[in-house]
């Protein structure tokens, strides 16, 4: 086992420097570099031509990817041309409002997931039933930005029970309840919404789990022993069912990485999706790889998770 | 010089393992087998599953990979890799155990058959469609059936069209993999007895591999005896039915059932011999990691695998 | 002989194909949902195609001050947009362009996948480690920013290239899916028996092998349209598709990300929102049901 997990460790290494090759040939494609926006374009020429040298824009790219991968690694991701700050201070900020729209996205996905998923497969075809399944055939099918600006419309708009934007109501203090407060009646809908909509492969999945484990022998053979039924499904199913959807956990990751850049554009809430998508617009390149960067190792770690977590639950898988 | 012979044929797979997924040990599936073939002959190669029988044969038509030794075919080393694209493989054709997934269930019987003719032969639509109901009638189907798909028709039938895909280059050697084993019993004596006519009409030479000592005793002029990747015994069908030496052979003879009521008794000793000598001296006959010995001459064409001469009254 | 040529044309059509395509088919018009979906799905392709030819676009998307952000009426069945641009003109043509990427994006993946995956789990062994290594890298890394990030920097941006970054990001998956079936079937006696016959190794790879794996290759890509329909609009809504002059699905559901025509002026978005939604929701009917008939056990009758 530790011999898989160390094996798969070893493969994310290689994907990490993979990733930030390819991330340095998307900066390096980009117009312009960490100078056009730094330097007035009215200086003079021969000036600027001697600011490159100094900053070693000239080099060859294999020296230029190492400096920039070594100052990379010790935080330093450039400087913002339009905020003047550095990328790393600018990703701070709203690296945290995307982690919190994350977190409770996950904890909106299996608050619905794991109730909808158990009854659905505990009552198999029955009206319950149906219903919970019409409901993952619909989400399955439907994108998520329209979701959301339905949500947004409906909820935000018409019946007004939430904010349509930003992350806090300005003019409150940092540290007050009334902020904190604040802050959560912003994350509910966006949270909601992205979590209605992913939460879907997570039931279906959990549903057929069940149906799966509840015509296995040993299900069969408690039942035969003459354990109560809510002791074969409290004890046996779930339990047996319940591991498998931990190995999704990582995949959720990454899915949620696509989806944040839609949730917040429509929300215009202040996260990492929202930043890529104005730093794009505005031109400031040095923003927008680090942005991507950051993500692709997300993505990265987030496989790794599920590999190992599947390898713990799952014996089979730990032989390939 | 032989028509076919194989020398010290090792076929080895790979295990790999550990961190770095390295080869780490492997399996010897055909583990220094040596035997000759002569032209228009059957040699049958019988084993139990995991012998390397199959292996064997695969290995010659080259299906699984030669780790060493040499396949010499009419003089030419199929084994050296200057001769992968020797032209020979038109000679060597196969029969495969399993007739439903031996025929690719997309393609027309037609297809089906004409397709090692398309690989060898320029020939006109008429031409190999003539061809292909040509080779139809000779393995007993009807003409007609050359545009229906293979799950049309029966196992036994199915076998037919796979032999007549075999034959339609007029190759000199066929290797059939238990040919008949996925076959109706009742079915099983028509395709063989069918295979022995095709033989004499066509001068072919059979490599008869299968699990079934009785059915290679109905087809094979010679047989060699296959037990975890070595030859235990190889023998004219003669030698090793009336003078088996090793005991795996004994016991596989002895297993044999006899319709004869008048032999009954005798095979029932036969039988208790047998048991008796596997109980004690089993253990004698294979080396410290249980493989069987180098074979020794019995006779001019009798060889076994025996430890020592003296072993054997 | 003469007479077995006769009948060449009449035996043909008398033997079908085991699970061919004809066991798809069925499958479809047994399910009503499927059938519903796939009518509908001919309808609009059909409706899209003709009536936009018969549209001017200029004349659509020409600015008209006139007569900005209109309700419906008589005049403009679905109302304008902020530039007085008529809303059921630009839906139409919005439909065209997206179901034609769609499917444009869908057939470029399948080919490259399907070959892909062939040749690699064809032969295996050392060659087919490490391209899929390269292809889990290219899977695991996030789609959406990246082709965000290629549409932002790739010079002279347009319909062909937008199709060309989707497709060099989305073959993988059918890539994976094939060649792992390749692996299967290239054990297979037939696909060996080919190999003793002399057949050459491309001749088998598509020859015996590609037509074993017609209906997973029909399944997969039918469900990769429904995505690829689902994932254009996306990017189009963001502003990283389509080019501006030409209206897609998601185009016309961008204009929502104005919080004024998100709440006062559905007409804009709306329709275009439950466009997409029944479009997808179709495909994927027709899809799942494709899915089933594959499957013999999950086949209704």
């Amino acid at each position: 086992m530790w011999k898989f997990i160390v094996r798969r460790i070893i493969i994310t290494l290689p994907q990490i420097l993979l990733l930030s090759l390819f991330v340095f040939l998307l900066a390096q494609l980009m117009p312009g570099d960490a100078l056009t926006g730094l330097v007035d374009p009215n200086l003079d020429p021969a000036q600027i031509a001697l600011q490159r040298e100094r900053l070693g824009l000239n080099n060859p790219w294999y020296v230029q990817y190492y400096d920039w991968i070594t100052s990379a690694l010790q935080g330093d991701l450039g400087q913002s041309f339009r905020y003047k700050m550095d990328v790393t201070d600018i990703i701070a900020q709203r690296l945290v409002n995307t982690f919190w729209l994350s977190l409770l996205t996950l904890i909106f996905t299996y608050m619905i997931a794991i109730p909808l998923g158990i009854t659905s497969g505990r009552f198999n075809d029955t009206f319950r039933d149906q219903m919970i399944v019409g409901y993952t055939y619909v989400g399955f099918a439907t994108p998520l930005f329209i979701f959301a600006l339905l949500l947004l419309w409906l909820l935000g708009f018409n019946f007004g029970w939430f904010p349509t934007g930003g992350s806090v109501q300005p003019g409150l203090t940092p540290g007050t309840l009334d902020y904190v407060l604040s802050k959560l009646h912003h994350l509910i809908l966006p949270a909601l919404s992205m979590a209605l909509i992913t939460t879907v492969s997570t039931v279906q999945y959990l549903r057929s789990e069940i149906i799966d484990t509840k015509q296995k022998e040993f299900i069969l053979t408690a039942r035969a022993k003459g354990a109560s039924e809510s002791r074969v499904y409290n004890r046996h199913i779930f339990r047996n069912s319940l591991l498998p959807i931990a190995a999704l956990f990582g995949f959720e990751i990454t899915g949620l990485i696509g989806g944040t850049v839609f949730i917040e554009r429509i929300y215009s809430y202040p996260g990492m999706g929202l930043l890529l998508l104005e730093s794009i617009s505005q031109r400031d390149y040095s923003v927008v790889v680090a942005v991507v960067l950051l993500f692709g190792i997300a993505s990265i770690i987030g496989a790794l998770l599920s590999d190992i977590i599947l390898s713990l639950v799952d014996p089979r898988i730990r032989i390939k | 010089m032989a028509f076919l012979e194989i020398n010290d044929l090792h076929v080895h797979f790979p295990i790999k393992g550990g961190i770095l997924n390295r080869t780490i040990d492997s399996v010897k599936a055909v583990n220094g087998v040596s035997f000759q073939v002569e032209q228009g002959k059957t040699y049958g190669l019988v084993g139990e599953s995991g012998s390397g029988k199959t292996t064997t044969g695969r290995a010659i038509i080259g299906l699984n990979e030669i780790t060493s030794g040499q396949v010499i075919f009419e003089g030419n080393d199929l084994a050296a890799t200057e001769n992968k694209k020797l032209d020979v493989k038109r000679d060597v054709q196969m029969i495969f155990q399993d007739p439903y997934s031996s025929l690719n269930p997309k393609k027309r019987v037609l297809d089906i058959v004409a397709e090692p003719l398309r690989n060898y032969e320029k020939l006109s639509r008429s031409q190999e469609v003539e061809r292909v109901a040509d080779l139809l009638e000779k393995v007993g189907l009807s003409p007609e059936s050359i545009f229906k798909y293979p799950h049309e028709f029966s196992g036994g039938q199915r076998q037919r069209i796979g032999i007549a895909r075999a034959i339609a280059l007029k190759p000199k050697l066929i290797i059939a993999d238990e040919p008949v084993s996925a076959l109706d019993v009742s079915v099983q004596a028509q395709v063989l007895n069918f295979m022995r006519e095709i033989q004499k009409e066509l001068n072919l030479t059979y490599l008869f591999i299968s699990h079934d000592l009785g059915i290679v005793k109905h087809m094979s002029d010679r047989i060699g005896i296959m037990y975890k990747g070595r030859f235990v015994e190889e023998g004219d069908t003669e030698d090793i039915f009336s003078n088996p030496q090793h005991i795996y052979t004994k016991r596989l003879v002895a297993a044999i059932p006899d319709i004869n009521p008048k032999n009954r008794d005798a095979q029932k000793k036969f039988r208790e011999e047998v048991q008796l000598e596997y109980q004690k001296d089993y253990g004698r006959y294979f080396d410290e990691k249980g493989l069987a010995f180098n074979l020794r001459n019995i006779s001019q064409t009798h060889l076994a695998a025996l430890p020592e001469i003296g072993v054997v009254e | 002989m003469n007479e077995l040529k006769l009948d060449v044309k009449k035996e043909k059509k008398a033997h079908r194909s085991q699970s061919g395509l004809n066991i798809l088919w069925r499958e479809i018009v047994r399910d009503k949902l499927a059938l519903v979906s796939l009518i509908f799905l001919a309808v609009i392709t059909t409706t899209v195609f003709v009536v936009s030819g018969l549209l001017d676009l200029n004349e659509i998307v020409r600015v008209d001050l006139f007569a900005i952000y209109e309700p419906p009426s008589e005049n403009f069945w679905l109302g304008t947009d902020y530039g007085g641009r008529d809303i059921f003109g630009q839906l139409i043509i919005g439909t065209r362009n997206s179901l034609a990427i769609g499917f444009a994006v869908t057939l470029m993946t399948g080919i490259i996948g399907v070959s892909f995956g062939l040749i690699t789990g064809y032969f295996g062994g050392q060659t087919d480690n490490m391209l899929m290594r390269i292809v889990d890298f290219f899977q695991i890394l996030p789609f959406l920013m990246v082709v965000i990030v290629f549409v932002a920097i790739v010079p002279n941006y347009g319909i062909v290239e937008f199709s060309l970054i989707m497709t060099g990001f989305l073959w993988m998956g059918i890539a994976r899916i094939i060649r792992s079936k390749t692996l299967q079937e290239r054990e297979l006696d037939y696909a060996q028996a080919s190999q003793t016959l002399g057949t050459p190794r491309w001749k088998i790879m598509f020859g015996q092998i590609l037509p074993n794996l017609s209906s997973l290759i029909i399944v997969t890509m039918t469900l990769n349209l429904a995505a690829n329909i689902g994932l254009e609009s996306g990017l189009s809504f963001l502003g990283f598709g389509f080019p501006e002059r030409m209206p897609s699905l998601g185009t016309l559901l961008s204009y929502a990300t104005n919080p004024q025509t998100l709440e006062n002026r559905w007409w804009i978005w709306m329709p275009a929102a439950i466009l997409i939604f029944l479009l997808m929701l179709s495909v994927r009917n027709v899809g799942e049901a494709l899915k089933r008939a594959t499957d013999a056990r999950q086949r209704r009758g």
